[in-house]
């Protein structure tokens, strides 16, 4: 249990959604622990013995956004909304507490809201989220809300500007400092195309390595896989991009077998993004741009609300389709294909991006790393043009 | 009260006398329904021998029954087990609990015994008694066929009648209340069948809201591969787990002897599928669909079925397995136990039995003939009797299911702390440890495993008390249950709250139990699984399992669950604190 909490203190580290000195994480065996920041280890442990959960990170996100959405949401209001598909599917909403709502022991408190949510914003603490049975499922639901959090206020700046003290200038600071140039140099791919089995398995595993390392996504949202013959090698589901040995399944194109059921959800639309680009390589991923400007529909008067699975046209950003879908059974595999088959590359409705490859994961990722930048400077050219 | 009926139908079979009383909310909010209300109403009965007379034999509904909540029309039988001893609960699909409560009732609870084969027909009017004895010794096809005009039908067939220990209570449809042998509680009574046709209909208290879960529901259910995925159970059915557990080197062979059967292709979910042009078939009011069926509605078997007639009995045909599956449904007996029994008595006399023969021994336990008088006690009894106990695989008598223990350590533990047995449904590790939801676990570890099987087993504890079905969590979370359920209602509830009422239930389970003198000595696998490897290759190792290690993590169980080192409890009034 101990060597887990080291294992996602440094994985929220390494990935940058949490100051360093600012997290803590509760385990419960047999006995209780809670290690890190004193406070945070404190309270992470006091809200921890109230659940019937294994696992709790309480940490303080790396931006100030999810206290700003606080801030910004209505008086009488007690959940943030996103609209991504993260939050949709997973999280539903993310309900928080005001400082003025905290008293003298919040624990009680903050374990009531997190008797029904998997992850919570607590205005001038952070983030606190449960793992019902893992430590890793506490770090997965923490960044679910870090990346729904950052996603959504990216998206209320846009369309509302800046409204708070300090607002603008924790905004430039995430630009200039936090916000790294994405870019696909210095990594090594593979030449395809690769035969040996072995060799498959070890660039998926590398490459995967490398999305989450450069910042792509999430290390446990999206997926990656390489077509060889009539086997599609797939990453599994739920599993993290960066530790991959062991979580690929081979799974053979005529359905003979079963045993890729633990694939990834989306293997209907990899199958599909094969059958209709004849590509090598698929790379799907979430970088938080591309989602951000997926759901930046200029369409007016629209009667579709259910924009994210209902809408059926084919938007551009730049030169990158973007369609609608739900994860899994839901669409996206039948609106995918048709709009990668000639662009390569193409954006699901406030999910992510995927990508294919000729022969190799080279074209792949530096299509991803164009997507993500082409998006970003998007994003700031009409966040300036909107503050002007 | 919304989502409840607020009564159970008492009914005593002796007298033939049937009165309604009305449940109080604080129980039913406390002990949901299903499961959880059915353990309960055993209270006080629950030391009571399984064929006593007044042993009760209680049908439940569930809040969410009646309404369109996803996988929810499920019923529950609840008693204690002929077999294992242990209080026993089973739930199963069918439209049954649907007219249940159609009938203005939670719960049936039967108790007595009629000198002469009777069968019930309950409905909102009533209760009628119906002499059948022209149906006693009739399978369960000829007794659906004979009163399926009246209603939704519950029955036994020559294996309850008989008291073969593992005999199943076969709903209409075909699914089974199965495994603990409540079948033979039911021929113990002379009831050869329930029948119910009732169609009140169930309020919502929050449609809107209803609504909205309903949606997020059916949202995960596409997000799961497991459930909806190109290779899910929706479209191979459970048998997709076939090539899964023979990958994983944890399918359970030749009376767990090996855990790879090469076999094992010829019946795996596509080879089922391209076999037989099985199509989707299912429980009543479920979405996923996951059983399978011929053109011709005959029922397809389950992964366990396929996998223990097949594997654990060295039996490679296909046809052979769907025959014994359909064989043991008409007969209304357990395949699992069946299978399992068969195999621990293939290896006390050195020879697995062949397909054929498998069959004739099937129909000979059932009307407890030659062989099958000793092979309808179940391997515990069977194996000590030849005198070789220890290859009787099984915990408290509950034979194992087709997952080998030494390729999952969750799974290990879990078998011994289900309160029903050697049972994979309770904690249910399969799901983390196998098919990765809702996290991947690691299956040879056994850090945190305590923990996990103590959450688990009280999660699906609510869930079985929704009753919802155990698949829908594969893509659903009780966060959603529980939206349904306070919408249904207009209680609210939350999954922590649904986890609370689920620790109570399977803490009294547990009470019954340890007042029936179970103890840290029956939460214990076959010594086989802890001295001999399994099938080791492909890159995956599968030693014996570390007794020490197994050991530490069930006394870390125990002290999760405040109980003594014995496993047992330290207050006697434990009980009496309690709703
Ligand atoms: S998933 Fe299968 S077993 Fe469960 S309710 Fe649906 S059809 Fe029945
Ligand atoms: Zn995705
Ligand atoms: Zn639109």
């Amino acid at each position: 249990m101990r060597d887990q909490v080291s294992v996602y203190t440094n994985k929220l580290i390494a990935d940058r959604s949490a100051l360093a000195q600012g997290i803590a994480i509760a385990a419960q065996d047999d006995v209780l622990i809670a290690e890190g920041a004193p406070d945070l280890a404190r309270l992470a442990g006091d809200v921890l013995s109230r659940l019937t959960c294994l696992g709790m990170v309480v940490a303080c996100p790396s931006l100030p956004f999810a206290d700003f959405l606080v801030a910004r949401a209505p008086a009488g209001e007690s959940c943030i909304v996103p609209h991504d598909t993260e939050t949709r599917t997973f999280l539903h909403d993310i309900p928080f507490l005001r400082r003025s709502d905290l008293g003298a022991d919040p624990a009680p408190l903050i374990a009531r809201l997190l008797g029904s949510r998997k992850g919570v914003v607590v205005e001038g603490v952070g983030i606190v989220a449960t793992g019902a049975l893992t430590v890793e499922q506490a770090y997965i639901n923490y960044s679910s809300v870090f990346h729904s959090t950052f996603v959504k206020y990216l998206q209320d700046v846009l369309h509302h500007g800046f409204i708070l003290p300090g607002e603008a200038e924790a905004f430039a600071a995430f630009r200039s400092q936090w916000l790294r140039p994405l870019t696909h140099e210095g990594l090594a791919f593979r030449p395809g195309p690769l035969a040996e089995r072995d060799e498959i398995l070890d660039e998926i595993a590398t490459v995967g390595r490398y999305t989450v390392e450069r910042g792509l996504v999430d290390s446990f949202f999206g997926n990656i896989s390489y077509r060889a013959g009539e086997v599609i090698y797939i990453s599994q589901t739920a599993a993290s991009l960066d530790s991959l040995a062991g979580c690929i399944d081979p799974v053979p194109t005529d359905n003979s077998s079963t045993f890729g059921i633990t694939a990834s959800s989306e293997l209907l639309a990899h199958r599909r993004i094969y059958e209709a680009t004849g590509a090598a390589t698929i790379l799907h991923g979430h970088p938080k741009f591309a989602v951000i400007m997926s759901m930046e529909c200029a369409e007016e008067g629209c009667a579709i609300t259910d924009c994210w699975k209902e809408c059926d046209r084919v938007r551009f950003l730049g030169d990158t389709p973007v369609v609608a879908g739900e994860i899994g059974a839901g669409g996206l595999a039948r609106r995918v294909p048709p709009a990668i088959a000639g662009p390569r590359k193409a954006v699901v409705y406030g999910h992510g991006v995927f990508t294919v490859g000729e022969t190799d994961f080279a074209d792949a990722f530096r299509a991803m790393v164009a997507v993500e930048n082409w998006c970003r400077r998007e994003y700031f050219r009409r966040l300036e043009e909107r503050l002007g | 009260m919304l989502g409840w009926a607020g009564a159970i139908l008492n009914i005593d079979l002796t007298s033939r006398t049937a009165w309604r009383e009305d449940l109080s909310a604080e129980l039913l909010h406390a002990y949901l329904g299903g499961r959880g209300l059915g353990v309960r109403l055993m209270r006080c009965f629950h030391t009571l021998d399984p064929f006593d007379p007044a042993m009760p034999l209680i049908f439940a509904a569930g809040p969410l029954c009646g309404t369109p909540a996803p996988t929810a029309a499920r019923l529950t039988v609840v008693s204690r087990s002929p077999l294992t001893g242990t209080i026993y609960d089973c739930s199963a699909g069918g439209r049954f609990a649907w007219r249940l409560k159609g009938a203005g009732v939670d719960a049936l609870r039967l108790s007595g015994r009629s000198e002469t084969p009777v069968a019930l027909v309950v409905t909102a009017d009533g209760v009628e008694f119906v002499d059948v004895p022209e149906l006693w010794g009739r399978t369960v096809p000829e007794t659906v066929a004979a009163l399926s005009g009246r209603g939704s039908v519950a029955a036994i067939g020559p294996a309850g009648e008989n008291g073969v220990l593992f005999a199943n209570i076969m709903m209409g449809e075909g699914n089974s209340v199965g495994r603990g042998g409540l079948g033979a509680v039911m021929g113990a009574k002379g009831l050869k069948a329930v029948v119910v046709n009732g169609d009140i209909p169930v309020a919502v208290a929050d449609r809107e809201r209803f609504d909205r879960a309903r949606q997020d529901v059916m949202r995960l259910f596409r997000a799961s591969p497991v459930i909806f995925g190109e290779l899910g159970i929706a479209e191979y059915g459970t048998p997709a787990l076939v090539d899964l557990m023979r990958q994983r080197r944890m399918a359970p062979t030749e009376n767990f002897r090996h855990t790879v059967f090469e076999g094992s292709a010829n019946y795996s979910g596509p080879a089922i599928r391209s076999a037989y042009q099985a199509k989707k078939d299912g429980c009543y009011g479920c979405p996923i669909q996951c059983k399978k069926s011929t053109p011709r509605g005959e029922h397809l078997p389950e992964y366990e079925t396929v996998s223990h007639f097949g594997a654990l009995n060295g039996i490679a045909s296909l046809d052979a397995i769907v025959k014994s599956n359909t064989l043991c449904n008409e007969l209304g007996m357990d395949t699992i136990s069946a299978a399992a029994t068969l195999s621990a008595w293939g290896e006390v006399r050195g020879r697995f039995p062949g397909g054929e023969e498998v069959q004739r021994l099937l129909a000979d336990t059932a009307f407890r003939r030659e062989d099958g008088e000793l092979l309808s006690l179940g391997s515990r009894r069977a194996a000590r009797a030849l005198g070789r106990p220890e290859l009787s695989m099984e915990v408290k008598g509950l034979e194992l299911p087709a997952y080998d223990p030494r390729g999952a350590y969750g799974m290990a533990l879990a078998y011994c702390t289900s309160n029903r047995g050697g049972c994979h449904l309770r904690a249910y590790p399969i799901s983390h440890e196998i098919l990765r939801k809702p996290v991947a676990t690691d299956r040879f570890s056994f850090s945190g495993k305590a923990r996990i099987i103590a959450i688990a087993e009280d999660t699906n504890a609510a869930i079985d008390s929704l009753v919802a079905c155990k698949f829908s969590f594969f893509g659903a979370t009780l966060e959603e249950y529980a939206e349904l359920l306070s919408a249904a209602t207009g209680i609210e509830y939350t999954p922590q709250s649904l986890k609370e009422i689920g620790r109570r239930i399977c803490l009294t389970e547990r009470f019954y139990n340890c007042a029936n003198g179970f103890d840290v000595k029956d939460d214990c696998l076959p010594a086989r699984f802890f001295a001999e490897p399994g099938s080791s290759g492909e890159g995956v190792d599968i030693p014996p399992i570390d007794r020490a290690r197994f050991d530490e993590e069930l006394q870390k169980y125990y002290r999760i669950r405040g109980l003594t080192p014995a496993g047992t409890f330290a207050d006697p009034d434990f009980l009496l604190t309690q709703p």
